[in-house]
């Protein structure tokens, strides 16, 4: 039955990863189906006209030619792209910090956490071997370590006591000796240490004092604990939450630095120009794509350095900063960054095509970044409650937030697969519309300069 | 040969192109005149599909124009544009692997393409560490690159100094004579005149006039073109009857006769204004075949 349960946990978070690959692969074939079809009535008619020897018969490796070169184009932006971006000083150093920030973040809390955790109990006068173990084993009861030292008098044990070297003295088996008086309500380590030898250690004495030989008492006083099992599992820990707060800003850290770069190399490309040159030999749809994915590529990479490196050192220095995280929550988390950054992508390059200059990139930006921050303080605060918020389950399913809210439900254990999948199936459908929206905005603002151009201004313009 | 046909495009209320029609042959130099605003960007860009049109065709060979064909031209806008912050070397290449060339192949042809231009030791460096003339070379490098079909250059000589302005004709030239279709823009008719074979000449999105320039030069009413020393006004010829000055250039007036002048009559009145140092006929300018044809 355990074991029942252990595999199909165990195939449980793949699924999550699996649905969007599939739905993607099914989308895709679908595409290429129709544009084929397509191609073929259009392909026949023209085909007399064009000067291409036999284009009859080579249609199907002319759609294939066609493809590839659609491939190979986007490629070469994408290509570009990457280099250009990791070759800039500042992404090389930027990675720099943030990595150091990272491991930062996991290392310091270990680090003190490890000073904390071991509790050093001075011993004055004799301990019996038993004994010895017994307070030894006090530690885990508490969740600590104890270790003992030795000490060669009261007064030197006092001095030990002051200088912080050891949390608790412990004298002649019968009295234990503390810095400075305890607060009644403190749940410190310390404390906890202190109550539970106080108690056992009382009870060891009193034990010996009615005729029962140390041996004995000191089992009787210090018991093994009894094995608890649960019918249920237990709530989410603080620790998937934690997770689930880094998954959050990463998502966000992500979604607004990547999608910051998309508006900054679309205004290059038009403030520079250059992108009248780049649309005589590409299409738009081909430019944007090619960007899309560069940048992604490398914000994926680098998302992927961040989190291996925090995986990496955390197990290293033994952080518990995924003990007790579902895999689940982590894969969905990467699931839900790749959704958001395809869509955001899209609105960001639309937005650059519009902005002339550098200068207008802040006013240009700044009515994007609001859905993104309103989906991430959303989520965030959603997390500190014991219950998902009704705004947060409904704010799982809309594009522009699902990306923040679906992987706090999911992490919170209030989202089935099928939700789950029907949120990234409702992201999909409003990918696609808002690239082709995106595409048309871009076409119709990128060859305009001479300040910025207002939506309204576009379409308005055509239609005349 | 790329075919205009009936092109129309306005922007607002403002007419861009109005019924636009001409051809451009290969192997020629073909010159598209017009003053500013005449319309002349708006057409280039359409040849590349970079703006809508309400109504016309672009054809090349025959048959409209796509993406497939656009990849095998050259194109220079107007609006000078390169990554800044690209290497010279590496944006040429790119730019030729985009137009389909090999990564071997888009190596060799930048190297030769930059060599050719002058800007070979800058390959190098950043486009924005150049200047702006070393620019316009690199700039012409990258409409160059994948030996294009068609080379298309809205105003290639704007910005440049005599030396450059001979360097880029003379890259016009042998493209045209390796039989290579060659359009370039430009608004200074008379200083692009020696350099094309065939123009059109636009003005408002309409086309104004279009040959060869020997046919639209020799024909029209004679020019005489007269200096009288001292003289910088040219203001003797103002009272004699049966011309109309053209223009006056240092000193030496062109005037235009009405059919039946004699253009002894006007030597005359010359020689009375003073010590006669030029005189003689002379073609008719390009300049002066759009203010003609335009009734300016």
């Amino acid at each position: 039955m355990n074991e029942l349960v252990a595999k199909t946990q165990a195939v449980g978070p793949w699924k999550y990863a699996l649905v969007p690959v599939v739905v993607a692969v099914v989308g895709l074939r679908i595409w290429l189906f129709v544009r084929r079809r397509r191609r073929r009535q259009q392909g026949s008619p023209s085909a007399p006209g064009r000067t291409a020897p036999g284009a009859g018969a080579a249609g199907g490796s002319r759609i294939q030619a066609a493809l590839d070169s659609v491939a190979g184009d986007v490629g070469l932006v994408a290509r570009r792209e990457i280099r250009e971006r990791v070759r800039t000083r500042t992404f090389r150093i930027g990675t720099l910090i943030i990595l150091l920030v990272v491991a930062a973040a996991v290392v310091i809390p270990v680090i003190r956490k490890g000073a904390q955790d071991h509790q050093r109990i001075g011993v004055v006068g004799a301990l019996s071997p038993p004994l010895r173990v017994a307070v030894v084993a006090t530690g885990p009861a508490v969740g600590t370590k104890v270790t003992l030292v030795d000490e060669s008098s009261l007064a030197a044990a006092q001095r030990d006591l002051r200088a912080g070297r050891v949390a608790v003295v412990l004298v002649d088996a019968g009295r234990l000796v503390v810095k400075q008086g305890f607060d009644p309500s403190s749940t410190s380590t310390t404390t906890l240490l202190v109550r539970v030898l106080a108690a056992s250690l009382a009870l060891q004495s009193g034990l010996e004092h009615a005729g029962i030989p140390p041996q004995q008492a000191a089992a009787l006083a210090h018991p093994k604990p009894l094995p608890v099992t649960s019918l249920e599992p237990a709530p989410t820990n603080d620790t998937a939450r934690t997770t689930l707060v880094y998954s959050l800003i990463l998502t966000y850290v992500l979604l607004t630095q990547f999608g910051t770069w998309i508006v900054m190399g679309v205004v290059e490309e038009k403030s520079s120009r250059v992108v009248e040159v780049l649309l005589a030999a590409l299409r738009p749809a081909q430019l944007l794509a090619g960007k899309v994915i560069g940048i992604g590529l490398v914000a994926l990479a680098q998302a992927a350095l961040l989190v291996g490196v925090a995986l990496g050192l955390g197990a290293a220095v033994g952080s518990d900063l995924l003990h007790g995280t579902a895999p689940s929550g982590v894969l969905a988390a990467l699931v839900w960054v790749v959704l958001g950054y395809a869509f955001y992508s899209w609105v960001y390059a639309a937005a650059g095509s519009l902005a002339d200059r550098q200068e207008q990139l802040q006013s240009v930006l700044f009515p994007l970044q609001l859905p993104i921050l309103f989906g991430y303080i959303t989520s965030i605060t959603g997390l500190g409650q014991s219950d998902p918020s009704t705004l947060v389950k409904v704010l799982a399913y809309v594009p522009p937030t699902a990306p923040f809210a679906m992987p706090v439900l999911l992490g919170l254990g209030h989202a089935t697969w099928w939700q789950f999948s029907l949120s990234v199936a409702i992201m999909l459908v409003a990918i696609v519309a808002v690239a082709r929206l995106a595409s048309s905005v871009y076409m119709r603002a990128i060859l305009r300069t001479g300040g910025r151009v207002r939506l309204r201004q576009l379409f308005a313009a055509e239609g005349a | 040969m790329l075919e205009f046909d009936g092109l129309t495009r306005h922007y607002g209320e403002v007419v861009a192109l109005d019924h636009l029609s001409f051809t451009v042959p290969p192997g020629q130099v073909f010159g598209f005149l017009g003053p500013n605003g005449a319309g002349k960007t708006t057409a280039m860009r359409a040849v590349f599909g970079l703006v809508g049109l309400e109504a016309g065709t672009v054809r090349w060979k025959g048959a409209p124009v796509t993406a497939t064909e656009r990849r095998r031209f050259g194109y220079m806008p107007e609006e000078r544009g390169l990554y800044p912050g690209m290497i010279v070397r590496e944006q040429i290449e790119y730019l030729a692997r985009l137009h389909g060339l090999h990564p071997a192949d888009a190596a060799a042809a930048t190297r030769q393409w930059l060599e050719r231009m002058g800007v070979g030791g800058r390959a190098e460096s950043k486009v924005e560490a150049l200047s702006m003339g070393n620019q316009q070379r690199v700039q012409l490098a990258a409409a160059l690159v994948h030996e294009p079909e068609l080379l298309i250059l809205d105003e290639p000589m704007s910005g440049l100094d005599p030396a450059g302005v001979d360097a880029i004709g003379s890259v016009l030239m042998e493209q045209a004579a390796a039989g290579r279709g060659v359009l370039f823009s430009s608004h200074q008719l008379d200083l692009v005149e020696h350099l094309c074979q065939a123009v059109a000449i636009i003005d408002h999105g309409r086309l104004v006039a279009s040959g060869s320039v020997e046919e639209l030069t020799t024909g029209g009413q004679p020019r005489l073109v007269v200096k009288v020393e001292g003289d910088w006004s040219g203001d003797w010829a103002a009272g004699v009857p049966g011309v109309r000055v053209s223009r006056v250039e240092g000193g030496a007036v062109r005037l235009v006769l009405d059919e039946g002048t004699d253009p002894q009559a006007v030597l005359a009145a010359a020689m009375h204004a003073g010590a006669v140092m030029q005189f003689g006929f002379e073609r008719r300018r390009l300049s002066e075949v759009f203010r003609e044809a335009v009734g300016a």
